[in-house]
C-alpha cells in the first residue's frame, strides 16, 4: 500500500483513490485503505475519515467471525469485544454476545445432560453385567440341578420297574407253588384212598394183615399230615399273592408319580438351557442377549 | 529508530476507552497501514511507520516468549489476544490489549496481519505486568536468545498450569475479572 502519493495528487486523483478504495471494500476487501490523498483542503481529514470507518468495520467483521467460530468450537471464554465499537455496531455486537451466551448456557445444559446419561450409562451397564452373570450362573447351578433330578427319576423308575418285575415273577411262582399244592393235595386224597383200602384188605386177611394194617394206617396218617401243611402252605401263598398284588399297586402309583416328575424336570431344563429347536433361548442364552442388547445400547448412548 | 534505541522516560501515555488502535503488517510483520491513533499514541509518523518493522515500537520490557507465542499462534492461522506494552518514540509507554489475526484472500493465501488495539483495564496491567516481570527476570539471566525465549516460556507456562488455564482462558480471566 502505498502511503506517499505521487507528486501533486490534484482533487480529481483524490477522488479516484478514494472510490476505488470504496469499491473494493464494498466487494469485500477490508485490506483496501485510502493512500496519501495529497493537501487538497480536506483531502487529509477525508482520508482519516474513510479508512476509520473501514478500521470500524474490518474490526467488526474479525470480531463477529472470530466470536462466533469460538462460540461454535465450544470456547466461550472468548467472546465479542465491543470496546471500541459504538452505535449499531455494539448493538450487533451485543446481540451475537446474547446469542453466544445461550448457546453456551444450551452447551452447559447438554454437556450436564449428557454427564449424567454417562453415568446412568455406567450404573445400567454394571448392574445388567452383575444381573446377568447371577443368572447366567444360577442358569447353569440349576441346570445342573435338573439334570441331576432328571437322571435320578429315570434310575428312580427303572429300580422301580425291576421292582415291579420282581414282585411279579414272586406272583408267578406262588401260583407254581399252589400247582403243586393243589397236586400234593390230589396225591395225598388218592394215598388216603389207598390206605382206606389196604386197611380193608388188610383185615379180611385176619392176623395175617395185621402187621400190614399198621403200616395202612400209619400212611393214612401221613396223607392226613400232609394234607393239613398243605393247606398251610396255601394259606400262605394266599398271604404272598394278597401282598404281592399289593406291592405291584404301590410300585406303579411311584412309577407313574416319578415319570410326572421327571416331565417337569426336563420341562425346566429345557427353560435353563434352551430347547434343541433353533431360536429357542435358554436362561443363559437369554442373560447372554440382554447383556449385548444392553451394551449395545450403552455404546450408543455413549456415542451420542 | 529501532525501540532499543529509544530511552524510556517512564512517562505511561493512554488513549481514548472508545479508540481503536489499528495497524496492519505483511506476512513479516512489516507495518503496511496504520491509524490516526497508532501514530498520535507512538509519536511517530506515517513516513517514519509505514514499511518498518513492527519491531518499532517494542519494549525492552516485554518479555520475548510472548512475542514467540504470537507468531508461533499467528503460525497456525489463529487469532492471538495479548497484552503488549509499548514504546512510543518519544520515550513514553503505553499499553495495549491488543488483538492479532491473519488476513486472507478468497483462496485462503496469507495476505498479511491485522492489529487491533483497545485500551486495557488497570487491573488487568497490573496483573499482566506482575506475571511478565516473572517471566523477564528468568530472560534475562539467559545470554542467548533461544535460551531466553525458553526460560521465559517455561515460566508462563509455570503460571498456567498454577491456575489450570490455558494461555486463552487466562487472558481472557484477567479481561473480564477486570471489566471496569
Ligand atoms: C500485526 C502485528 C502487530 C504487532 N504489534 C506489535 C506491537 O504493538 N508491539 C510490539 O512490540 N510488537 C508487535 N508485534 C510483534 C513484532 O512483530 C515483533 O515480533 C516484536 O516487537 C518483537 O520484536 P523482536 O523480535 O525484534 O524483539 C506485532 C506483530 C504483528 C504481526
Amino acid at each position: 500500500m502505498r502511503s506517499v502519493p505521487p507528486a501533486g495528487t490534484g482533487p480529481e486523483d483524490a477522488i479516484r483513490l478514494v472510490t476505488e478504495v470504496c469499491e473494493r471494500a464494498a466487494n469485500g476487501d477490508l485490506e483496501a485503505r485510502v493512500p496519501a490523498l495529497g493537501d487538497t483542503a480536506g483531502a487529509p481529514e477525508l482520508r482519516v475519515a474513510v479508512n476509520g470507518l473501514l478500521d470500524h468495520i474490518d474490526a467488526f467483521v474479525r470480531e463477529s467471525g472470530a466470536a462466533s467460530t469460538a462460540a461454535a468450537e465450544g470456547r466461550f471464554h472468548r467472546h465479542f469485544l465491543t470496546q471500541g465499537l459504538d452505535g449499531a455496531y455494539r448493538t450487533a455486537a451485543e446481540q451475537i454476545t446474547h446469542a453466544n451466551q445461550v448457546m453456551s448456557r444450551t452447551a452447559a445444559q447438554f454437556a450436564d445432560a449428557a454427564r449424567a446419561r454417562q453415568a446412568l450409562a455406567d450404573e445400567l451397564e454394571s448392574a445388567v453385567l452383575t444381573a446377568s452373570e447371577q443368572v447366567a450362573t444360577a442358569a447353569t447351578e440349576m441346570g445342573r440341578s435338573a439334570n441331576g433330578l432328571a437322571d435320578f427319576a429315570r434310575s428312580a423308575v427303572t429300580d422301580a420297574e425291576r421292582g415291579l418285575g420282581t414282585v411279579s415273577s414272586l406272583r408267578t411262582s406262588s401260583e407254581e407253588i399252589r400247582h403243586a399244592v393243589d397236586l400234593i393235595n390230589q396225591v395225598a386224597a388218592q394215598t388216603r384212598l389207598l390206605a382206606l383200602n389196604a386197611t380193608i384188605e388188610a383185615a379180611r386177611a385176619g392176623s395175617a394183615g395185621r402187621g400190614f394194617s399198621v403200616v395202612a394206617s400209619e400212611v393214612k396218617n401221613l396223607a392226613n399230615e400232609t394234607s393239613s401243611s398243605s393247606e398251610e402252605i396255601m394259606n400262605q401263598v394266599n398271604t404272598v399273592q394278597q401282598s404281592a398284588a399289593d406291592a405291584i399297586a404301590v410300585l406303579e402309583a411311584v412309577t407313574n408319580r416319578i415319570r410326572e416328575m421327571s416331565d417337569l424336570v426336563d420341562g425346566i431344563a429345557v427353560a435353563v438351557d434352551g430347547g434343541h429347536r433353533s431360536g429357542d433361548g435358554g436362561l443363559s442364552r437369554l442373560a447372554e442377549v440382554l447383556r449385548s442388547e444392553v451394551s449395545r445400547f450403552v455404546t450408543t448412548i455413549r456415542q451420542s | 529508530m529501532r525501540a532499543t534505541e529509544v530511552r524510556p522516560t517512564g512517562v505511561e501515555r493512554t488513549f481514548g476507552e472508545d479508540e481503536l488502535i489499528v495497524t496492519k503488517t505483511d506476512p513479516r510483520g512489516v507495518i503496511t497501514y496504520t491509524n490516526d491513533v497508532f501514530l498520535r499514541v507512538s509519536a511517530l509518523t506515517e513516513e517514519q511507520a509505514v514499511g518498518r518493522p513492527h519491531s518499532l515500537i517494542r519494549h525492552p520490557d516485554m518479555p520475548r516468549a510472548v512475542f514467540q507465542l504470537l507468531w508461533d499462534t499467528l503460525g497456525r492461522r489463529q487469532e492471538i489476544f495479548a497484552y503488549v506494552l509499548n514504546l512510543a518514540v518519544d520515550g513514553a509507554h503505553y499499553w495495549v490489549f491488543a488483538h492479532i489475526t491473519p488476513s486472507f484472500d478468497r483462496t485462503g493465501r496469507l495476505l498479511g496481519y491485522h492489529s487491533n488495539r483497545r485500551r486495557p483495564a488497570a487491573a488487568a496491567v497490573q496483573t499482566v505486568g506482575s506475571v511478565y516481570a516473572r517471566m523477564l527476570d528468568e530472560e534475562r539471566r539467559r545470554s542467548r536468545t533461544p535460551d531466553a525465549v525458553a526460560a521465559g516460556t517455561a515460566v508462563l507456562e509455570q503460571i498456567l498450569g498454577e491456575h489450570g488455564r490455558t494461555y486463552d482462558e487466562l487472558v481472557w480471566d484477567i479481561t473480564d475479572g477486570s471489566a471496569r
